[in-house]
This record gives C-alpha cells, structure tokens and sequence, in this order.
C-alpha cells in the first residue's frame, strides 16, 4: 500500500546543500551561465568540442562538492534509451548534422554500414546527451526551487520594461509548484476510490493498452475538474484582495551579485563562445592529422 | 484593468488558469500512475502534452503557450528518455500544441462546440508529435523512416487518448450537453 502514497512521488526540490562555489552563485548569475553552457553543448557537433565540453562538466561538478555517485545514478534508467537510440542511429543513420565531410567506410557488415559520420554522430549526440544530463542535474541539486523561482524573475525583469510579464511567468511555477501537492493528495484520494471499487492499479501489461487507457478516464477527468474548481476559488480570493500584476511590486528577498558571480558568467561566456567557434572551424580534421603524423612518427 | 463577464480579472484568470495546468503536468510527470501508458514498444505514450490542449482551449492560445512552455522546461530537467535532455526537442515543440489546439478549436467553435474541443485535441496532439519528431530528425537522433513509424506506433493512439480526455473535460466544465437533446416542441 506503500506505493499509494503520492506525496513520496513529489520530489520537485532535489536540492543538495553542500558549501560550495557553485551553491553559493546568486542564482540569476547561475541561470544564465547554465543556459550559455547549454546553448554550448546544444550546437556542438565535433569530437573535439564534447572531449572540451566533458572536462567543463567534470569541473564544474567538482567544483560543486556533489557526491559523484549520487549525481551519475540519475544517469542509470536512462541508459537502455541512450544504447537504443545509437543502435538505431548505426542500423537507419540519420542525415549527418555538422560541416559537410567526406565519410569513408570504416565496417560493414550485411546491411549495416558504420562511416566516420555516422560514427561521429552516434558519439556526439550520446556524449551531449549526457553532458545535458549531468548538467542539468547539476542545478537543480545545487539551487534550491526557491532560488531558481527568484532567479528567474531576476533574469526577466529587465524585459519587463518592454512589457514582457516577467513577474506573472514567475507566479505561474510559484503557485503550480504550490498546488502540486495539494493534487497529488487528490489523485491519491482517486485512486483508492478506483481501487475500493474494484479497479486493478498496476498489473497490466504493455499489451493491455485499451485497459490501461480506460483506468486513466476515471483518474484524469475528475483532476482536472477538480483543479479547475480550485482555480475558480484562487481566482475569486486574488481578485477580492486586489491583485493587479507585478509592476510596482517589491521582493521580500533581493538578491545581490558580487564578484564571483560576474567572474563566473564571464567565464561562461567566453566558454559558449570558443565552442562556437571550435565547431566552425575544423579543428577535428587538423588534429586528426597531427595524431596521425605523431603515431607515424614513433613507427 | 480588462475583467471579462463575470466580473474577474483576465490577468488573474490566465495566470492561475496556467499555473493548475501546469501544476497538472508536473504531477502526471511524477506520480507512478496517469502520465504514461505502458506500450510494447517500450517507449511509453504520454498524457501530459493534455493540460496544454485543455488550458489553450479554455483560456486561449497565450496560456496554451505558456503551459506548454513550463512542460518542456520541466522534461528539460526531468525526462527520462534522453532525446528531451535536448532543449530543443524539449520546449520547441511544447509551445506550440496549446497554440494550434486552440487555433483549430477557435476556427471550428461555431459550427459544434464539442466537435471544435475534439479537433483542437487532436491538432495539439499531433503537432507534439510531428514536432518532437521532426526535431529529432533534424538534429540527428532519428532517421525520417524511423520517425515516421513512432509517429504512427505512438501519435495516434495519443491523439485518442487526449480526444477523450478533453472533450470529457470541457464537456463537463463548461457543461455542453453530450447527448442529442430532447424534443424541443
């Protein structure tokens, strides 16, 4: 019955206090290096740019204090998805992304044919895959919800000038976040209803895809319905008490940035940008050809 | 301030309309039960793209967009599958299924209200599809041949399943009769 208790399930903060550089960042400064870090590994497409992108994540994850292990176990139920996926990128390659290159064969065997741009496709995209992985658990173990709540707002405000609703976004995760327990205790209370009428929760098959969608009917609807209601009273209650949007507003909590926060977006910085410019220029085929001229010269 | 007929403010009404969405999709994420339908394929077919469709479709295509926005950041950092580690696959596609499902649904609203509901369902569904799909291909994860089966193998019985959910949904909300009514004489 254990399993009936959903609130177990709401594990949104992941947060892992550890007294380090990257847990001290002010959160604003942290958002927008993680995002430029990100943008680097989304547009790498050469070895040489995810071997610099790898090193960049294990420094920053030591830089972190984050025990490896706890970091890397996330990694685990992803990994027969990873292996599927480059398997299917060696038996139907995709169109090759990146600068055009000649591809030469390296094996073959029946049908199957692995060239060097296959070879290097199947290696990037697992090796951003998991950079994107580790990165992203990086954050959210180092900053807390509420940080990254604050930090948003922080990173949109100057947009608000132009009339972006950067406050509102903010209160939308704010009260989503707020509300995600309170409905988890009402779709557990929906289940055990299904379940005292005889439901059967948890033992069909991948085959049973009519049964296993007809169970969620009685699930989905009324949480919804549910919730809508409760949106209704918010409504009622934030439009009785006045609010008009986040203008004017002031914080309870301002942040304030100090030089490590400006060292390290302008490490960032720079660091999105030489692998920008790593990936435009062929840097991969040069260094190929020095190892190849090195691992000649010692025969 | 802009109030709509019954008195409340639009601001407030989208903002707390898109925060339960939103907070729905979390749960659905997280919870054992109702985000994922088991599949034989191995790769689950998914129920959290329907708060999208059923928040563009009550409030517009500005909520639509944002709930849609909050679920690709969230399976940015949650998703287990590794193609959504990909923040373009991710939020790219997201924006847009409460986008379309509220387009299709506008366009159609006069002829037969739970008709429009059922086609915006299926429109925001299938735009998930063709776009996390066609993503995919573009960035390199998936060959067009491969695309195309999952589109067939998964997007469409998720097209049936967000169909249900949202005409129920809508239906019952804003309590359009589903039968045929009744002599009228």
């Amino acid at each position: 019955m254990s399993q009936l208790e959903f609130l177990r399930y709401v594990t949104i903060g992941q947060y892992l206090g550890r007294d380090s550089i990257i847990h001290r960042l002010d959160p604003r400064f942290k958002l927008l290096a993680f995002t430029l870090i990100v943008v680097a590994v989304t547009f790498s497409s050469t070895y040489t740019a995810n071997v610099l992108l790898v090193l960049m994540v294990a420094l920053l994850l030591s830089l972190s204090k984050l025990p490896l292990g706890h970091t890397l176990r996330g990694l685990r139920p992803a990994l027969p998805a990873l292996a599927l996926l480059a398997l299917f990128q060696m038996l139907f390659p995709p169109q090759s992304f990146g600068p055009a290159q000649d591809c030469t064969v390296i094996w073959q065997w029946g049908f199957v044919t692995l060239t060097t741009c296959t070879l290097q496709l199947i290696v990037v995209s697992t090796a951003r895959l998991v950079e994107l992985f580790v990165l992203t658990s990086l954050l959210t173990f180092s900053t807390t919800t509420t940080e990254l709540v604050h930090g948003t707002e922080g990173v949109l405000a100057p947009l608000q000038r132009i009339g972006f609703p950067a406050h509102e976004l903010t209160l939308v995760v704010t009260i989503a976040l707020r509300f995600v327990p309170t409905l988890a205790l009402q779709m557990e209370r929906l289940v055990k209803a299904q379940i005292a009428r005889g439901a059967d929760f948890g033992t069909s098959g991948p085959f049973r895809i009519i049964k296993a969608t007809r169970r969620l009917l009685p699930l989905l609807v009324p949480l919804f319905l549910i919730s809508l209601r409760r949106s209704e009273a918010l409504i009622v209650a934030m439009d009785a008490r006045g609010y008009t949007g986040g203008r004017q507003r002031t914080q309870r909590r301002r942040l304030h940035a100090g030089p490590t926060d400006y060292v390290a977006l302008i490490a960032a910085t720079g660091f999105c940008v030489a692998i920008l410019w790593i990936d435009t220029i062929s840097l991969d085929q040069v260094l190929i050809a020095w190892l190849d001229t090195f691992l000649a010269s010692l025969k | 301030m802009k109030t709509n007929g019954q008195g409340t403010t639009v601001l407030v009404r989208r903002i707390v309309i898109a925060a339960m969405m939103v907070a729905i999709t979390v749960l659905l994420g997280l919870l054992p039960v109702g985000g994922f339908i088991p599949f034989p394929t191995g790769v689950n077919a998914t129920t959290l793209h329907i708060p999208a469709i059923v928040g563009g479709i009550l409030e517009g295509w500005m909520v639509g967009g944002l709930i849609g926005l909050f679920f690709g950041l969230f399976s940015l950092i949650r998703a287990a599958t590794p193609i959504f580690k990909d923040p373009l696959v991710a939020i790219i596609p997201r924006l847009f299924i409460g986008i379309t499902a509220y387009l299709a649904y506008a366009g159609l609203k006069r002829f037969n209200e739970l008709v429009a509901v059922g086609v915006g369902a299926a429109i925001g569904t299938g735009t998930n599809t063709v776009l996390v799909l066609g993503l995919a291909v573009l960035r390199g994860y998936m060959s067009i041949s491969l695309a195309g089966t999952v589109a067939l193998t998964h997007g469409i019985p998720e097209i049936i399943v967000a169909v249900v959910i949202t005409v129920s949904v809508v239906a019952a909300w804003r309590q359009i009769s589903t039968r045929p009514r009744g002599s009228t004489v």
